[in-house]
C-alpha cells in the first residue's frame, strides 16, 4: 500500500503536477487513497452529476428525454465542441444533447440541460447520494465567465501568467462547483451498481460516458483492447481531471478519480494529461493484486 | 483539552489515511497520537475514523466534520500570526524565503530596504527553493517567500510576475561565442547543462520545450547545477549552459579566459519570480517583504520587459474557451 502511494505521488511530481486521487473496488470496497478527500474544483466532471440529475427527473416523469429543443446559434455558452461549435440553428432531443455533453463535453448543451434540470436539482442529487463535498454554484458558462472578468483585458493570452491564474475564482475550490475524489467514485460506484437512479437510466448513464472521445486521460494508461474504459474529463487553466470507470473481463470493475493542478501554466501539455491514466493505473493495478 | 491540537490530528489522519504517516507529518509518535483520536472522538461524541488492522478509513460523520476542522485550524493559524504581531508591536517575527540563486547584492538590498520599512520587525530569512517553501507554506512554517514558475500556486497569493532574462554559457572558441547575441538554433551541436530535472520537473519541461521551439535540441542534456561543475563541462564536454544576466556582470564576465556569456537572440528564455504567500495570511509585514523583494529585483537583476504575448491556440480538448 505505501508503495503503492509512493510510486502515483512520484508519477504526480514528475509530471509536474498535483494530484488527489481516489480508487475503488466497486465490488469489494477495497480503496487507494491518495488525498481522496481533499477538496477539489470539479469543472466538467460536474456534468455527470448534471447528467444523472436528468435522468433522475426522466424516472420520475418530470422529464421527457426524447423532447425536442431548438438551439439557435445566439446565446449559445462557449466552448470548442459540441453545438458549441457549430454555426447554425440546431434541433435535437434532451438525450442527444446529453451525448454531446458527455462525448465531447458540450458547454451549450449542458448549459440547455442544466436550465433545465436547475443547480438546486443537481445539488439535491448529489446530496441525496451521500456526496457531501459535492457542491454546484455556477453554472457552465458563469464558471467561463468568472474566467474572462478574472483574467482581465488580456484574453487567453493573460491565462498562461501565474499571477492571473493565482487570481482565477474559477481554480478555488471554495468558490466554484467543486467535489472530492472520494465522492466521485462514490457516484460512479452507485451509477455501476444502479443505485443512483432506476436501472434502465443507470445504463444510458454508462453508456454515455462510454461514448467520451478522449483518449489522452485516463483511457491512456489502460491501452488494452479487452478493458473498457467510461469516464468524464474536466479542464480549466491548470486543471486536467477525470473520473472513470475501467471494467476487466474477470469482472473486476473499478471507479478511479483524479484531479490535477499543473505547474506549469501552458494550454497543452501532453505528461500532465498522461499522468491521470498513469495514475489510475498503478491504482487499478494494485487493487487487483489485493 | 486542546481542541485546535487534536483537530490537527484529525486532519492529518484523514489527509493520510495511516497512522503511521500521519504521526511522522505530525512529528509525534503513534501512540499518542490514536490517544487523542479517541479522546476527540469521546468529546465530539462522533466516530471519525474506521479501523481495520490493514487501513484506516474516514467515516462518513467524519468527512461532514473535516471542511469544518481545517477552516478552524487555518483561522486559528491566521489568529496565531496577526496575535504575534499585536502583541509585540512592531518588533514580531517574519519568516521569510528566498531561493538559493538569487544575487548577493539582490539578497543585501530586501534585507536594507525591508529594515527601513519595519524596522521593529525581525526577519528570518531562509534559503529554500520553490519545492521546500511550498511545503513550509502548507505547514505554516514559513510567511511569504520568492518563488521560482512555474509551479503549482493554487492556495497562494502573488505579487507580480518578474522576468528575468536568461543567456547562454558557451566556450568562448565556440563560433556562436562571435555573436553579439546568440539564436537558440546556434546551439545546435551542444550537450545542454541543466539542473536535474526532480529539481523542478515543470521548468525542466519548460526549458527544453522552449530549445525546441525554437529549433535547439540538444544532443544529451547533461544534469548538473554547481558553477565549476558547469565550467567544467563547458570547457570539456562540448556543453553549453543557461545563466541569468546578472549573474554575469559586464566587466566580469570578459575575466573568464575560457567561458563566455551572450545574451540569446529575441530573449525566448526567462526565469520568471514572484513573491508568494498563502491566501488569506497577508498582513502590512508581508505586504512590505513584498514590495522590498519587487523592488529590490527590478534594480539589482537584469530584468527583462513582459515578454510580448505568443498565439495562443486552444485545442479542443482544453474544454473550455474565452
Amino acid at each position: 500500500m505505501t508503495s503503492t502511494l509512493a510510486r502515483i505521488r512520484d508519477a504526480f511530481d514528475a509530471a509536474g503536477v498535483t494530484g488527489r486521487l481516489h480508487a475503488l473496488d466497486i465490488d469489494s470496497g477495497a480503496e487507494i487513497n491518495a488525498g481522496a478527500d481533499l477538496p477539489v474544483v470539479t469543472a466538467s466532471v460536474h456534468k455527470l452529476c448534471l447528467l444523472v440529475a436528468l435522468h433522475q427527473r426522466a424516472a420520475a416523469g418530470h422529464v421527457d428525454l426524447t423532447e425536442q429543443i431548438e438551439c439557435p446559434p445566439a446565446g449559445r455558452t462557449l466552448g470548442p465542441t459540441g453545438l458549441a461549435a457549430m454555426l447554425d440553428p440546431v434541433r435535437m432531443s434532451l438525450r442527444d444533447a446529453a451525448y454531446l455533453m458527455m462525448a465531447v463535453s458540450d458547454n451549450t448543451s449542458a448549459d440547455i440541460l442544466l436550465e433545465r434540470v436547475g443547480l438546486d436539482a443537481v445539488n439535491d442529487t448529489t446530496a441525496r447520494l451521500g456526496l457531501t463535498h459535492t457542491h454546484a454554484v455556477h453554472t457552465f458558462g458563469r464558471i467561463l465567465a468568472t474566467i474572462r472578468q478574472d483574467a482581465g483585458p488580456g484574453g487567453p493570452q493573460a491565462l498562461t501568467d501565474p499571477y492571473v491564474i493565482a487570481r482565477l475564482r474559477a481554480l478555488d475550490p471554495a468558490r466554484t462547483n467543486r467535489s472530492t475524489p472520494r465522492d466521485m467514485t462514490r457516484l460512479l460506484a452507485a451509477v455501476w451498481r444502479d443505485e443512483a437512479c432506476a436501472p434502465e437510466h443507470c445504463a444510458a448513464v454508462r453508456r454515455l460516458l462510454g461514448l467520451q472521445v478522449w483518449p489522452h486521460r485516463m483511457a491512456s494508461g489502460f491501452p488494452f483492447d479487452d478493458v473498457h474504459v467510461a469516464g468524464k474529463t474536466g479542464s480549466l487553466p491548470t486543471v486536467r481531471n477525470e473520473v472513470g470507470v475501467i471494467e476487466y473481463p474477470d469482472g473486476g470493475r473499478y471507479a478511479v478519480a483524479v484531479f490535477t493542478r499543473a505547474a506549469s501554466t501552458a494550454a497543452t501539455l501532453p505528461p500532465a494529461d498522461a499522468v491521470i491514466g498513469t495514475t489510475a493505473r498503478i491504482a487499478v493495478d494494485a487493487l487487483r493484486a489485493l | 483539552m486542546d481542541l485546535m491540537r487534536h483537530l490537527e490530528c484529525f486532519v492529518a489522519v484523514a489527509e493520510e489515511s495511516h497512522f503511521g504517516r500521519a504521526a511522522e507529518r505530525l512529528g509525534i509518535a503513534q501512540p499518542p497520537l490514536s490517544q487523542r483520536i479517541q479522546r476527540l472522538e469521546r468529546e465530539l461524541g462522533v466516530r471519525l475514523f474506521e479501523r481495520t488492522s490493514r487501513q484506516v478509513t474516514i467515516t462518513k460523520a467524519g468527512t461532514l466534520l473535516l471542511d469544518e476542522a481545517r477552516e478552524l485550524l487555518a483561522r486559528s493559524e491566521a489568529l496565531m500570526a496577526t496575535a504575534r504581531r499585536v502583541r509585540d508591536g512592531e518588533s514580531g517575527l517574519l519568516r521569510a524565503a528566498l531561493p538559493p540563486d538569487i544575487p548577493g547584492e539582490t539578497v543585501a538590498a530586501i534585507l536594507a530596504d525591508f529594515r527601513q520599512r519595519h524596522a521593529g520587525v525581525e526577519l528570518e530569512l531562509r534559503e529554500l527553493s520553490t519545492t521546500e517553501q511550498l511545503l513550509q507554506f502548507a505547514s505554516h512554517e514559513l510567511d511569504v517567500g520568492l518563488i521560482h514558475h512555474p509551479c503549482d500556486v493554487s492556495g497562494l497569493e502573488l505579487g507580480p510576475v518578474l522576468h528575468r532574462e536568461v543567456g547562454v554559457l558557451l566556450p568562448r572558441d565556440a563560433p556562436a561565442a562571435a555573436l553579439d547575441e546568440v539564436p537558440l538554433t546556434a546551439l545546435t551541436g551542444y550537450d545542454l547543462v541543466l539542473f536535474h530535472r526532480a529539481a523542478a520537473p515543470s521548468l525542466h519541461d519548460d526549458v527544453l520545450t522552449t530549445c525546441a521551439r525554437n529549433g535547439y535540441t540538444p544532443t544529451a542534456v547533461r544534469h548538473g547545477q554547481g558553477a565549476s561543475f558547469v565550467r567544467g563541462l563547458i570547457l570539456s564536454a562540448h556543453a553549453v549552459a543557461f545563466s541569468p544576466r546578472d549573474a554575469h556582470p559586464a566587466g566580469a564576465a570578459d575575466r573568464d579566459p575560457d567561458v563566455v556569456w551572450r545574451p540569446l537572440a529575441g530573449t525566448p528564455l526567462v526565469w520568471r519570480h514572484s513573491v508568494a504567500w498563502p491566501q488569506g495570511r497577508s498582513d502590512t509585514v508581508v505586504g512590505a517583504f513584498a514590495e522590498a523583494a519587487t523592488h529590490a529585483l527590478r534594480n539589482t537583476t537584469a530584468m527583462s520587459a513582459d515578454p510580448p504575448p505568443r498565439p495562443l491556440h486552444l485545442r479542443p480538448a482544453a474544454e473550455y474557451w474565452l
